[in-house]
């Protein structure tokens, strides 16, 4: 009786916070734990009923795991795989090491309207749809018009088919998401800089230390909790790819395919016409597993480590 | 330690607050117009005495005057058939997709569009998303049933069954050669000796040599030779022969017309005919604008010429690349199904009836209100006002267009013409055969992707046949190729068998 007696006082006593929580609780609730049930759908033949959305997942007949065939039935599935999970720790990795870097050196620019400056600069292509930032990549890479040919034809030196060369496509692809991304993430990190207690740096200046010095031993272990949070956070979605990065920015163009082929890509080009909702919803539910999966893992060993630095 | 945790916290989640906030401002639009479809259907319209409302969803750009036409709409039909329409718009690049998440979704509609090259009206009817036609035309299609060429309902059965009213229009599809005629005039080529892909190559030499500026082709990353196949699914490796006799299903990689007709398309390709960007080029309409285009494809119909050149601002003719054929896709080229879930399938009927004969509702659901986006110059012909901008409906999707006025320049002996052109098409092979693909769910998408691989880069001639055709073959076969088509063939087999009963 005690215990439910102190569950209730203990509502009433941070009811103004759980106020707080109210509209982020249910937006969950609406838009993420509802529409679970919703995966029921990936096992089954979806047909539209007459009688509504719920008649028409309850009449549709089961078929076990059929629906996930199509993303391992050939070797596309490999590819497909490879390709998800090498860019996104590509992204992961090389983001990281590039906004804590632009971070720190942003936090160290003394004229603080030129460090605002840059960090707007840095964080605009971050608002940036997809599709714009296709055009502009397809300024720099057209082949006739493009301003790479055109540096290239001006040295005398054969002009390349962009669009026609998978070798490039690697680099050009984990560039254009760096600089389109990083700015961001470094708003973050410069966040967590400026949190950090200035005396600390007096402190180590007067003992003689050298920026560099300052920087390796207050800015980074300070900044590491933030480090593994938001790394755990992107390998929970390592296995969702960036459709617009990887569609739109290479214009779609059948020849680059084994090097921009992802999962997203893959279960779009296959249902876009069929339309068979199991199989889309099928591909959904084994990302998020996948990724749930990593999530836990990931955190059960950075929480052998660093207690502290764990998400939960 | 955990200060700074919770500090982190705070910041994550004020950022997420902050990104939630910017995606919410970009949604507000759909949910918008989400809870205004809601509203609308929960009106009681029960009663019998009170008009019905369908909710009507079709193909084209949202028209600006749509509420103020339906509004005329509305008074003419609640008289004639005690019903009203709601028409809701959608975009051409849109339309598939959200049709296909409100259907699945048991979005309350009652009419909408569907055709073979958007929402695809075979695997929908399958699915279950629209109502089987049989009786309700019987009962209240009569005018339907007198008007349509024969062949429309004729060809746009699934299983038997009739699931949404052709337009009366077009039947058979031809291909021609089009050209830039002010290009033709001034180096005095003769497009009559354009006849075959092959034959193209001296009038492209010609233009290449002589107009550095002019795209020769103007080709888009869609093409596809012509070639003499009948195809189970467009765009597809899998046919049968135009003039086949025993309905053998091939696939077209491994035949001898695809090797020679690659060639001259990369011969072209390489000669510079082509733009070098055309395996990523979804549209022309650049180069149409412009006029910078000596040549292209497309499909014709009567006195397309003078729609062509309308619409450019300068003179395009054009000379037949191949013959009329009746395929499904073109019998199926723009219908009206009623849905599934519709509350009054038979004011539906009744509605759709209407609109397919009775000239004034057509008229007006087309071109808009008299004396507002048109006027009349004689009986049957009309002439656009600058208001009709307002209201640039797509005509072809709108149901029967023979009953529809002309406009001010086109032959009095305009649907005349289309009649004639309809029954000079030849029957496809296939004419009648719908290919059920829900035992090869998973080979379509895996085929699929191989097909988005290759194709635009070997149509387009961009890669090399030699190297791409037998690789892009190999990787259709790993991906099921020959399942597919052995599915087909025995359906098809299957198909004759009751057919020639």
């Amino acid at each position: 009786m005690k215990a439910v007696g102190g569950f209730f006082q203990n509502i009433y006593k941070s009811k103004v916070m759980l106020f707080m929580v109210l509209p982020g609780a249910l937006w969950f609730l609406f838009f993420s734990y509802l529409p679970m049930f919703g995966t029921v759908i990936a096992f089954k033949e979806y047909r539209f009923s007459r009688d509504g959305f719920w008649a028409s997942i309850v009449n549709s007949k089961w078929v076990g795991w059929d629906n996930f065939k199509f993303l391992f039935s050939t070797n596309d599935a490999y590819v497909i795989t490879r390709n998800t999970l090498l860019y996104n720790l590509a992204f992961i990795f090389i983001g990281l090491i590039l906004s804590v870097v632009l971070a720190v050196i942003l936090s160290e620019i003394s004229n603080k309207r030129l460090a605002k400056t840059y960090q707007t600069g840095m964080f605009m292509p971050y608002f940036l749809s997809w599709v714009i930032v296709g055009y502009f990549t397809f300024s720099f890479l057209s082949s006739e018009r493009g301003l790479l040919n055109q540096v290239l034809q001006s040295f005398g030196v054969d002009t390349i088919q962009w669009y026609n060369n998978p070798k490039f496509w690697p680099y050009i692809l984990i560039l254009v998401y760096l600089w389109k991304a990083v700015g961001y993430n470094s708003v973050v990190y410069l966040a967590a800089i400026m949190g950090i207690d200035r005396s600390l740096y007096e402190a180590a200046m007067i003992d003689g230390a050298s920026k560099f010095q300052q920087i390796r031993n207050i800015t980074i272990p300070l900044l590491k909790p933030i480090i593994t949070i938001m790394t755990l956070l992107a390998i929970g979605k390592i296995f969702y790819a960036d459709f617009g990065l990887f569609y739109q920015v290479p214009r779609d163009s059948g020849t680059l395919y084994s090097v921009t082929n992802v999962i997203d890509t893959y279960v779009y080009r296959g249902l876009k016409s069929t339309g068979e909702i199991g199989m889309s919803t099928a591909a959904g539910l084994y990302q998020s597993v996948v990724g749930f999966i990593l999530v836990i893992t990931s955190n059960y060993i950075v929480r052998k480590y660093d207690k502290d630095s764990a998400l939960f | 330690m955990s200060k700074t945790k919770k500090s982190i916290c705070l910041l994550l989640a004020s950022l997420m607050a902050f990104s939630l906030l910017l995606s919410a401002c970009g949604g507000g639009n759909k949910a918008e117009n989400a809870n205004s479809g809601k509203t609308q259907n929960t009106e009681p319209t029960k009663s019998s005495e009170k008009p019905v409302e369908l909710i009507w969803y079709t193909i084209g750009a949202p028209q600006k005057d749509l509420s103020r036409v339906m509004e005329e709409v509305n008074k003419y039909t609640k008289e004639k058939i005690n019903a009203t329409v709601d028409m809701k718009m959608i975009d051409f690049g849109d339309y598939s997709q959200k049709m296909q998440v409100m259907v699945a979704s048991g979005e309350p509609m009652d009419i909408l569009f569907t055709c073979s090259w958007a929402f695809d009206y075979v695997q929908n009817a399958r699915k279950g998303a629209f109502m089987e036609l049989d009786d309700l035309l019987d009962k209240y299609g009569q005018g339907i049933k007198e008007t349509l060429d024969p062949a429309f309902l004729k060809g746009s059965k699934v299983d038997g069954h009739n699931y949404a009213i052709p337009a009366n229009k077009e039947l058979p599809a031809q291909e021609v050669w089009r050209f830039n005629k002010e290009l033709l005039d001034k180096y005095n080529l003769d497009m009559a000796s354009a006849t075959t892909l092959e034959s193209l190559e001296p009038l492209l030499k010609t233009i290449k040599e002589n107009e550095p500026d002019i795209t020769p082709y103007a080709m888009v990353k869609d093409f596809m030779p012509l070639m003499p196949f009948d195809y189970v699914i467009e765009k597809m490796p899998m046919a049968v022969y135009l003039d086949t006799k025993d309905y053998k299903v091939v696939n077209i990689l491994e035949t001898p017309e695809i090797v020679d007709t690659l060639k001259t398309v990369r011969k072209y390709y390489q000669a510079g005919y082509l733009s070098p960007e055309v395996a990523t080029t979804t549209s022309v309409d650049d180069l149409y604008k412009s006029g910078k285009w000596f040549m292209d494809r497309a499909a014709t119909q009567p006195f397309a010429d003078n729609l062509w050149s309308a619409s450019y601002g300068y003179p395009v003719v054009s000379t037949a690349a191949g013959d009329p054929y009746v395929y499904n896709w073109s019998v199926m080229g723009s219908m009206q199904a009623i849905s599934a879930n519709s509350k009054y399938p038979e004011k539906a009927m009744e509605f759709l009836n209407l609109l397919n004969t009775d000239p004034v509702l057509r008229n007006m659901i087309d071109s808009g209100i008299e004396g507002v986006h048109y006027e009349k110059v004689s009986d049957n012909v009309v002439k656009n006002l600058p208001d009709s901008k307002n209201y640039d409906m797509p005509t072809f999707s709108l149901g029967n267009i023979m009953i529809n006025y002309l406009n001010e320049g086109d032959p009095e002996n305009k649907w005349e013409e289309f009649k004639k052109f309809n029954a000079s098409g030849i029957n496809s092979p296939l004419l009648g055969f719908n290919f059920d693909t829900s035992k090869i769910t998973n080979e379509i998408a895996a085929v699929q992707n191989v097909k988005e691989e290759f194709w635009s880069s070997l149509m387009t001639g961009t890669v090399d046949p030699e190297e791409y055709l037998p690789k892009a073959n190999e990787k259709f076969k790993a991906a099921g190729l020959d399942a597919i088509i052995a599915e087909a063939q025995r359906q098809i087999d299957e198909w004759r068998a009751t057919v020639s009963e």
